[in-house]
């Protein structure tokens, strides 16, 4: 009987305890996310005032900076899902880049004061949200492993926990920079 | 100068008359040290004969006054040797860099790089160098660092925190948050299960696992923000401090703490000093000065520290 009672305890304090370690793991995945969130908003807070400096001096590259405008309205709007957050946000560091890159024509532009202390700023969130990214894929595989490992995937398969995409580079932005085909594009 | 060529060159025309001066000086000591220590092993020896049962009390008086007659001769020379040679190797690397013998990297400074969690109750070093390179402000020294211990019987043992050289440099990004980067051990011997070991230490915050094979097996990283230390430990990082480390060949700990880069490298030996039982004027410990004050210079370059182009001016 007290030996049946031991076995009893240790399997559930076993179960607790993989239990907590699941619920751990999912909860710094959405910690991550969260960040990565915040860091977005950060950036789409910053276009604004990066397309009214690049306006002025930028004539030729009209379409782009609508293309950027637009893209940046639907990020903000908040009935969106994460996938179109990620999505949106794929969208929007392509045509930024882009936009980088046109820059190289205006050599005004690119002496401009105000505008090498935007593209700093830039540079450093995207940084930080590849910093972020690089976290949330760690935070995934970290919980993917336990979903699907011995011993944990038996508790992760009870309270149904299913695998998580990580983030993964789209297959425009895997492929070069095609610079002729931003400049071609009016 | 940056190279083994200039260096030699350097060595001939401008070190090699100063360190015939010191070459001189050095022979007078070994004269001087032979006629101290001849006669005091020689009274010892007779005492040890006379008292036979003290010999042990003898042997260990004799080799401390030894020890103490050896330092106090030598003294000179080393400060001579340092204020001429290291000096001008120093000033030859870079014009910008100012060389202070005795001094050395603060314990303060020592403490804030959070690399060695014991707390040294026994601090010193010296050849403190500090300069701004570009635009990235260095310092770094010799430092030695001990712990003490007593056991039940009273005794004090020293033992060994950290003995080599400890650099702080400025960093290029802007962070609040603290990373270390250790040498791994535990991956090493354990495979995954010593990653697993590495995340119930919890004294050093969260383990912070990259996804670097080449540095993971390196290095063991803890930090208390998962972001912010990947926004410091970008991959191209990562690649550079693998490269530093190789390298050098030696055990390497980082950290970044607060926008500020600290690097210590392990020596076993003294940096710096000259030779006193073999010549000084051989280019051999010449070119070991250089590469180490090098070693020390060139993380600005290697790690990419002058590159500002996230904000930070």
């Amino acid at each position: 009987m007290l030996l049946f009672v031991v076995i009893l305890g240790i399997i559930v304090l076993l179960g607790v305890t993989l239990y907590n370690s699941l619920v751990a793991k999912k909860n710094q995945v959405q910690n991550v996310f969260a960040s990565i969130d915040a860091l977005l908003k950060k950036r789409y807070d910053l276009i604004p005032n990066l397309i009214s400096t690049v306006q002025t001096y930028m004539q030729y590259e009209k379409q782009t900076l609508t293309e950027i405008t637009e893209i940046r309205a639907q990020a903000v709007s908040p009935q969106i899902t994460d996938d179109q957050k990620i999505n949106l946000d794929n969208k929007i560091s392509r045509a930024l880049g882009g936009l980088m890159v046109a820059v190289e024509n205006y050599p005004q532009l690119k002496a401009n004061q105000n505008f090498m202390q935007l593209q700093g700023a830039l540079n450093e969130i995207e940084e930080q949200v590849s910093a972020a990214r690089r976290a949330y894929n760690a935070a995934v595989t970290d919980y993917n492993n336990a979903v699907e490992m011995f011993p944990t995937n038996f508790v992760a398969s009870m309270m149904h926990y299913t695998r998580k995409q990580v983030f993964e580079i789209s297959k425009e932005q895997r492929q070069n920079v095609n610079v002729k085909n931003l400049f071609n594009k009016n | 100068m940056k190279t083994l060529a200039e260096l030699k060159k350097y060595y001939q025309s401008d070190l090699l008359p100063d360190l015939e001066v010191l070459e001189q000086q050095r022979k007078k000591i070994i004269n001087n040290l032979s006629k101290t220590a001849v006669p005091v092993i020689l009274i010892a020896l007779v005492l040890m004969l006379l008292f036979r049962n003290a010999v042990v009390f003898i042997a260990i008086f004799s080799v401390v006054g030894l020890g103490i007659a050896y330092n106090y001769l030598i003294r000179d020379y080393v400060f001579n040797f340092k204020r001429e040679i290291i000096k001008k190797i120093i000033k030859s690397i870079d014009a910008g860099l100012t060389y202070q013998q005795s001094m050395h990297i603060s314990e303060q400074l020592f403490r804030e790089s959070k690399i060695f969690s014991r707390r040294p109750d026994r601090f010193k070093g010296d050849d403190f160098v500090s300069g701004l390179l570009g635009k990235t402000k260095i310092e770094f020294s010799e430092i030695y660092a001990q712990y003490v211990t007593r056991d039940s019987k009273g005794r004090t043992t020293y033992h060994t925190i950290f003995k080599g050289l400890f650099i702080a440099a400025d960093f290029n990004k802007e962070f609040k948050s603290t990373t270390v980067v250790l040498p791994d051990t535990a991956e090493k011997l354990f495979g995954n299960f010593g990653t697993m070991l590495q995340s119930w230490n919890k004294t050093r915050g969260q383990l912070i696992k990259l996804e670097d094979p080449e540095f993971e097996k390196l290095f063991a990283v803890y930090g208390n923000d998962q972001i912010e230390a990947r926004y410091v430990l970008s991959t191209s990082l990562m690649k550079r401090v693998v490269d530093f480390k190789n390298k050098t060949g030696k055990k390497i700990y980082l950290s970044f703490v607060r926008s500020k880069i600290f690097v210590a490298i392990s020596y076993h030996k003294d940096l710096f000093e000259p030779k006193v039982f073999s010549t000084v004027l051989s280019f051999t410990p010449i070119k070991e000065y250089f590469e180490n004050l090098r070693l020390a210079v060139d993380i600005v370059e290697d790690l990419n520290l002058n590159t500002r182009i996230w904000g930070k001016t």
